[in-house]
């Protein structure tokens, strides 16, 4: 299972800040977004920033080991 | 002593900040120091108040990683970040920032440097309240 979290701007259009995706093997960061991208067209608008348990992560042909928490952001607006 | 990076809520004192750098190493000759408040007024609204959300594992740990690079990058001697996550008001701290060297250049450089990455590398995110309603705040460089 891999958890997903949702933080700020993207929370407001998704509706909530976390939600669980069955993990397959060879899973990719990509497919991951772009599955969760057709159920969130609107927060997937705004998403551009990834992390990979707590990391950013760039390269979406990341593979995604069973339980990752894997992070879906918009453009930071701290400071 | 407080750690030299944290994320909190409540209010931060400058003066206990630049003390504890001072304190760090008697090497120090120039602290350079960056405080980011809340304004009443962005993008043509009037703001009321500005909320904070982070991810804030990541945040911490990037911000822990923005120091270190800092200090490796500028051969600082020490530095210090704190950056509130809460409810703010107009002219209420948001953000401190201060970097300690042996000269001023560095300093100067290794201060802006960190408030540059920290909008860019760190998870948080800014609401602001307006009369007309709330709306998360985009990038500002």
């Amino acid at each position: 299972m891999i958890d997903v979290l949702f933080f700020g701007p993207v929370v407001e259009r998704t509706g909530m800040r976390a939600l669980k995706v069955e993990h397959r093997p060879g899973m990719t960061l990509m497919e991951l977004r772009d599955e969760l991208a057709a159920k969130f067209p609107s927060a997937f608008e705004i998403v551009c920033l990834f992390a990979v348990d707590g990391q950013h992560v760039r390269d979406l042909t990341m593979p995604l080991a069973d339980r990752s928490e894997v992070t879906f952001m918009a453009r930071f607006s701290g400071g | 002593m407080r750690d030299q990076v944290r994320i909190q809520e409540e209010d931060f004192s400058q003066d206990e900040e630049i003390a504890a750098l001072k304190n760090s190493s008697r090497r120090i000759g120039g602290i350079a120091t960056f405080l980011g408040c809340a304004r009443d007024f962005s993008e043509g609204r009037e703001v009321s108040r500005i909320s904070f959300e982070a991810y804030g594992s990541m945040a911490l740990s990037e911000m822990k990683n923005l120091r270190l690079d800092a200090i490796e990058r500028f051969g600082l001697i020490d530095a210090r970040i704190v950056h509130r996550i809460a409810s703010v008001s107009a002219g209420d701290n948001i953000v401190f920032i201060a970097a300690g060297a042996e000269h001023r250049k560095a300093a100067f450089d290794a201060c802006r440097y960190m408030i540059d990455e920290l909008k860019m590398r760190v998870p948080i995110w800014k609401k602001e309240i307006t009369p007309e309603g709330d709306a998360w705040v985009s990038f500002h460089p």
